[in-house]
């Protein structure tokens, strides 16, 4: 697979063009083939199945464009070697990198993805980080099995400014996401992203290209569908699950507090007619208590998961859709063809 | 301390006395208590000195009983010895009138009357008193005044003098001592008087012989001492060493060195003391409560008397008759279950007193209450519950039992009972029938739960235990013994009691001899042909006629559920697998056995486990599995048959609790291997699930049949390496995966080979014909679960391919395909001509199935999402206009089905409360499909098989699970093996006869629905 560099999309093409009103200091993402090529590979070396690689992007900001001219890999540290230090390696490496003249500046990390699963907590902790300390960071996601099928398929993502309210915040009770009016689609924001070859790149890749199989270019005319529908849904159905654990959970704690409202008004009518009564009856009132101590509120569950699960649904949702669109567009060439035939 | 520092120098200058004149530091005390005990003496070396001796001798004795009576406030003792007292003075009358009247004596009357009088005054502590005390001491107060009126002279001069009383106290456990030791021996030599001479002026200078001869006494003396009293640990000890050396010095030592040693013996005797002290610790311990002076020598005294007393008892007594030795036995047993009673010596007493009763040909009565006696003290002996009888004790008291039961046998004219009261005993006349009060049954039970207790005790792998086993021959024969004597004898609630006894010895042996007998004889190992001469009746004959003489008399419960359980145990031993069924499900003791107490409970399970392995091997796969999934589920199998403590419970139960579990343990001999159990149940969930896995692979709702088997199918997945299997389990694992494969051979290989064969099949005693059973099941469930995997690539099979594949007969692949066929687990028709079977590939494809799955889920998403939305609306208006839409409602009714035959009662209460979107436009019925879960819902508790038409629009194959299936599976499931009637997912397939359609039958459908509605339910 290293060989199966696609040609087609080393000229500028720009991987997402929606979200046309970005807020943001990056407004667009020029990324050099070196890095892209320097990702797959990494991929392609390291990675397997549902293991997922990660790395650091390095370039820098120019106007509000942000150029990744490099990158590196994180080691993949297995859990015998638990003393490693990342930061210590990523210094060290940005250390060297500058010795040879290469672009050091940290501008985000990358990481590969199984079947566009990758809205996670984890990724939304360290994006957050990442973002927290150097404004303009990007994650740049790279799905290897879509670019196995034949379309590269790399995106830069960021935080929206709300979601990093919320995060800085740490409030993810109902309320809070209901103040911040954040839904699962407007978490992040995908930056486009341009291409940009070397003349060496370009080169290499002609030179590639010659070498490649036949059945390696033509993978993207391969029809069947089923594998890779089959994984999406299972992973869709995963999420659903979660989902639908989490409307549970969530459902509980909302007729919890409902119930608990119910009582806590019972209450308080109760101690208004004995006050009432005992005024009537020329005694002192009843001491007021503390309403809130005697009925602590149920603990509200933290709704940012279930904000990421639905993010990655629609991700998922995106990708069959997307998938499916292509395949049929390929079945009725197909049967075009065949009829011809 | 200062206490024990004084007894010590009490004792010490005892010795003294006896020994050492040479002491210049004897204190005050001393040399007062020397001239008391001068007077004795020198009274005493006038007369004839054993007449003499020995009323004195008996007089302190009692004395002293008195004395701790009093410390106690034991008011009838004291009464009693005061009795006595007053006899044993009488008879001592010649001697006294020589004599006079001992001083100890009038000291002792006035104590006493001056300690009555003191009781008396005490309301508080008469009021305290229990009614025998309060009139033992009005009587001993008149007594001891009208008595005292003769002795006023001296008791007034006593009064005089209480100095003397104070002292006497003190020193009254060695002034006793030494009279009854002392005596004898300065007596033999005329040192007595230089003694006398010396105590009344001790630094009086000594004469060589003088002290010679008297050292050469004490050595004497302490080796009488020695002799009579051995309890006196501490006194004869130190008198021992003490004066050995002093003798020997004594005897070498120049009248100088004599002289020397007095700065030596005086720090020697500090040594002494010293010594003395802490070694009287030990008995203070005892005797704690006394708190006395004399505590400690007072209980030790009883203990040293006791022995001496009983000869004398009888030695006198020319009459010795049945109400003297009735007497005696009583004065023991007195003893018995105080502080401080030697249990040893008791049993001595017994015995010896047996002894006497044959040698006087008493009679057998007396002898048969004394052996009762015997018996119940030798269980006495080790006071602590939980600690077990020594095994020689145990031995003894077999031996004592045994000989009852031929006394009982020889002679029947011998009445026992519980009820006999001590008054209605008939000892004596032997025309009358005896009438002995006592329960040899009791007795009986309590040895064998001491045989128990000492199994348990032992260490199951060392050679004692084996020794230790030998003796349940002997237990077992004791035990027949007494059934015949009760059969004949007994009421039948005992005979209900020996004879379930009997039945606890029996049940979990294998009957070899009658295993052979239904074999033809077929010659077998040597071992076994030991074992069969050791087994007299066919068990079998015998546990059948035990067992229903309990059913029909027994009248407490709990006899005959233990009873019910060993008769199921033993025909499951012996594979009589349908008696053992029908029996288990006549007793319906499934319902209730978690009433039962933990012994019973461990019995129920045992008996399901061996149920269980029973229809494994009879081939019932499912039954078997069943049965253990009980006990297998909760991984706590040795905790639940009582075959050991799980350490994981450690830290939450405390010493008390684990002790109470330790003796609930099933001794070693008879537990259930537990690897058997595993395999036999593991190698069932194999046998059933690994096909029922491969037609549910698609299947979202798939339930596990057993968790315990997936657990370990996820730890065979687990492993990074995998290495030919070791262990058991792994063979298992191994198995399954070959299976899963339909590769029979190699799972074939992976179940039955040396090392399975080893640790498992050869367990049982029909093991070829379990390994038959078990390739010839591989073979079947290996060709089901191949079809259910591979059909998808088939267009056609022929049946031949498949019976050369499986190596089965073709009728065989016929029939099994054909059942498949007929519960539609496999869509496909048979070609009669070709003989091939014809795939029909109607099953939807796997992304299919997966579409399906997720539209489900995503109806369940949208709902539970609903629900959030009504819960803020308030109002349940949203119901109305999604009707329409179908989709998701579909589910609704389709979950209310289930839910309704699962929960009959509280699915109305639900439907009110939470389901009022029904009321506004919520039709039933509403669409074509829908009018099956009427009929669903109306079966109600019976048919699990509720609801299963919900996904009914696009699956044929679900319907199968209809009536037939819940009806049947229902029914049997119903008396079916079922503790836990929460595990829903084998609800319908508890019956077993609804083939392999059983699993997908409503109970884990509705179950599934049922608990998720259920949690819904709460929440309202």
């Amino acid at each position: 697979m290293a060989t199966r560099k696609e040609p087609s999309p080393v000229s500028t093409v720009a991987m997402a063009s929606t979200s046309g009103t970005l807020d943001s200091p990056v407004k667009q993402i020029q990324i050099e083939g070196l890095v892209v090529l320097k990702i797959i590979k990494h991929y392609q070396e390291e990675g397997q199945g549902s293991e997922v690689v990660q790395g650091v992007l390095l370039g820098l900001v120019v106007e509000d464009r942000l150029e990744i001219t490099n990158c590196f890999p994180f080691p993949q540290h297995t859990e015998d070697d638990a003393d490693f230090d990342e930061v210590q390696y990523q210094m060290e490496m940005m250390r060297s990198l500058r010795h040879v003249n290469i672009d050091h500046l940290h501008v985000g990390w990358y990481q590969s993805t199984f079947y566009g699963s990758f809205v996670s907590r984890a990724l939304l902790d360290s994006q957050f980080s990442y973002q927290h300390a150097i404004e303009e960071s990007v994650v740049l996601i790279y799905d290897p099995i879509k670019t196995a099928q034949g379309s590269l398929s790399l995106k830069a993502y960021r935080l929206t400014p709300k979601l990093m309210e919320i995060c800085k915040e740490k409030d993810f009770t109902p309320e809070g996401l209901k103040k911040a009016n954040i839904g699962f689609e407007n978490m992040f924001e995908e930056v486009p992203i341009i291409i940009k070859n070397s003349h060496l790149i370009s080169a290499l890749l002609f030179d590639l290209e010659e070498k490649s199989t036949v059945h390696d270019k033509h993978e993207l005319l391969n029809l069947s569908s089923s594998n890779h529908l089959e994984k999406s849904l299972q992973l869709l159905m995963d999420r659903v699950d979660d989902m639908s654990q989490d409307i549970v959970k969530y459902n509980t704690y909302s007729r919890n507090l409902s119930k608990q409202q119910q009582q806590k008004h019972q209450y308080v009518q109760r101690r208004q007619q004995e006050n009432v009564q005992r005024q009537t009856r020329g005694e002192a009132a009843l001491p007021e208590e503390d309403i809130t101590k005697m009925f602590k509120p149920p603990q509200p569950p933290p709704r940012m998961d279930t904000l990421l699960i639905a993010g990655q649904v629609n991700n998922y949702c995106q990708n069959v859709k997307e998938f499916t669109s292509q395949n049929l567009g390929k079945l009725f060439m197909a049967e075009a063809l065949q009829g011809h035939n | 301390m200062s206490r024990f520092f004084a007894t010590g120098s009490d004792s010490e200058s005892e010795e003294s006395t006896s020994a050492d004149e040479l002491i210049t530091k004897a204190p005050g005390g001393n040399f007062k208590q020397s001239l008391l005990l001068s007077d004795d003496e020198e009274d005493t070396k006038r007369v004839v000195r054993s007449a003499k001796d020995k009323r004195f001798e008996e007089l302190t004795n009692l004395i002293k009983t008195i004395r701790n009576a009093m410390k106690i406030r034991d008011m009838s003792k004291c009464l009693e010895e005061f009795e006595q007292l007053c006899r044993a003075f009488l008879k001592s009358k010649t001697i006294v009138d020589k004599e006079g009247v001992p001083s100890f004596y009038i000291r002792l009357l006035a104590d006493l009357e001056e300690y009555l009088n003191q009781l008396w005054e005490d309301k508080e502590g008469k009021k305290k008193m229990n009614k025998n005390n309060a009139k033992a001491l009005s009587t001993l107060r008149q007594k001891i005044r009208k008595y005292n009126r003769d002795y006023e002279t001296e008791i007034a001069a006593y009064k005089e003098n209480p100095q003397e009383s104070a002292d006497e106290e003190e020193e009254k456990e060695p002034g006793d001592s030494g009279s009854s030791s002392d005596s004898d021996e300065e007596g033999s030599d005329d040192g007595v008087s230089a003694k006398a001479f010396l105590k009344k002026k001790p630094e009086a200078t000594s004469e060589a012989s003088k002290f010679l001869k008297p050292a050469k006494g004490s050595g004497d003396e302490s080796s009488s001492s020695d002799e009579d009293d051995e309890d006196w640990g501490s006194d004869s000890v130190d008198s021992d060493s003490e004066s050995s050396d002093e003798g020997g010095e004594g005897v070498s030592a120049s009248l100088a060195v004599a002289f020397l040693k007095k700065a030596e013996k005086s720090g020697k005797e500090h040594v002494g003391k010293k010594k003395k002290t802490k070694k009287k610790d030990r008995p203070e311990e005892e005797a704690e409560e006394e708190g006395g002076e004399e505590g400690e020598g007072g209980w030790e005294k009883v203990k040293g008397g006791a022995p001496m007393e009983k000869p004398k008892m009888f030695a006198k007594g020319t009459e010795i008759n049945v109400p003297v030795v009735v007497k005696k036995l009583n004065e023991i047993l007195q003893a018995r279950g105080k502080k401080g009673t030697d249990r040893a010596a008791q049993i001595e007493l017994l015995h010896a007193l047996a002894a006497i009763t044959v040698e006087n040909n008493l009679g057998e009565g007396i002898s048969v209450k004394i052996k009762f006696n015997i018996i119940a003290s030798l269980y006495d002996y080790n006071p602590n519950l939980a600690a077990f009888m020594k095994p020689d004790m145990w031995k003894k008291c077999l031996d004592c039992i045994d000989e009852l039961l031929n006394i009982l046998f020889d002679n029947d004219n011998i009445f026992i009972g519980e009820n006999i009261a001590e008054d209605s005993e008939n000892l004596i006349t032997s025309d009358q029938p005896y009438r002995v009060r006592g329960c040899i049954l009791t007795l009986v039970e309590r040895m064998d739960e001491e045989f128990t207790k000492i199994m348990q005790n032992t260490d199951p792998h060392s050679q004692e235990y084996v020794d230790n086993l030998k003796d349940e021959g002997r237990v077992c024969g004791i035990i027949d013994r007494l059934l015949d004597y009760m059969e004949t004898k007994g009421s039948t609630e005992e005979v209900c009691r020996i004879y379930l006894r009997r039945i606890m010895h029996t049940y979990y042996k294998f009957d070899y001899k009658a295993h052979r007998r239904s074999l033809g004889l077929q010659g077998e190992t040597k071992s076994e042909q030991d074992q069969e001469e050791s087994e007299g009746e066919d068990s079998a004959v015998i546990m059948d006629r035990l067992c229903k003489f309990i059913y029909a008399k027994d009248r407490t419960d709990r006899i005959r559920t233990c009873a019910i359980l060993s008769h199921i145990y033993h025909h499951a031993l012996h594979s009589r697998w349908y008696q053992a069924r029908d029996l288990m499900l006549m007793s319906h003791l499934q319902d209730n056995i978690q009433h039962a107490d933990p012994p019973v409970q461990i019995l129920y399970n045992r008996t399901m486990v061996q149920l269980g392995i029973c229809a494994f091997r009879q081939g019932m796969i499912k039954d078997a599995h069943n049965a253990l999934l009980d006990i297998q589920s909760s991984g706590r199998a040795k905790e639940l048959l009582g075959q050991g403590l799980l350490m994981r419970n450690m830290q939450e139960r405390n010493a008390e609790q684990e002790k109470i579990e330790k003796r609930r343990q099933v001794p070693f001999h008879m537990h259930i291997n537990l690897e058997l159990l595993e395999c036999v149940y593991l190698v069932s969930a194999m046998l059933l699930e690994i096909p029922y896995m491969a037609a549910h692979e698609f299947d979202a709702r798939r339930r596990m049949i057993s968790k315990q088997f997936h657990h370990q199918l996820r730890v065979g997945e687990r492993q990074p390496l995998l290495g030919p299997p070791e262990s058991m389990r792994e063979h298992v694992v191994a198995a399954s995966k070959a299976m899963k494969m339909g590769d029979w051979r190699t799972c074939h290989s992976f179940i039955i080979n040396e090392k399975m064969n080893s640790k498992v099949w050869d367990l049982f005693p029909e093991t070829t014909r379990v390994r038959e059973m078990l390739v010839r099941k591989i073979q079947e469930e290996s060709l089901r679960t191949y079809l259910f995997t591979y059909s998808s690539v088939y267009d056609s099979i022929s049946m031949q391919t498949l019976s050369e594949m499986f190596e089965l007969e073709i009728p065989t692949v016929h029939s099994i395909i054909s059942k498949m066929i007929i519960n539609e687990e496999l869509m496909a028709s048979l070609d009669q001509p070709t003989q091939t079977v014809v795939m029909h590939r109607t099953e939807p494809t796997s992304l299919q199935n997966m579409a399906l799955q997720l539209a489900e889920k995503l109806g369940n998403l949208v709902e539970n999402n609903e629900r959030v939305f009504d819960l803020k609306q308030g109002v349940y208006g949203g119901y109305f206009n999604r009707d329409q839409k179908g989709g998701y409602q579909q589910k609704q009714n389709y979950q209310r089905g289930g839910f309704q035959s699962k929960r009959g009662t509280s699915s109305g209460n639900y439907q009110k409360d939470g389901y009022q979107g029904k009321q506004g436009g919520y039709q039933r019925g509403y669409q074509g499909g829908y009018h099956q879960r009427d009929h669903q819902g109306g079966g109600g508790g019976y048919q699990g098989g509720g609801g299963y038409q919900g996904g009914g629009g696009y699956h044929q194959r679900d319907h199968q699970g209809g009536g037939y299936q819940g009806g049947g599976g229902g029914g049997y499931h119903q008396g079916g093996y079922q503790r836990d009637h929460q595990k829903d997912h084998q609800g319908g397939g508890g019956g077993g006869r609804g083939g392999g359609g059983g699993y997908q039958g409503g109970g884990y459908q509705g179950g599934y629905r049922g608990g998720y509605r259920n949690q819904n339910q709460s929440n309202y």
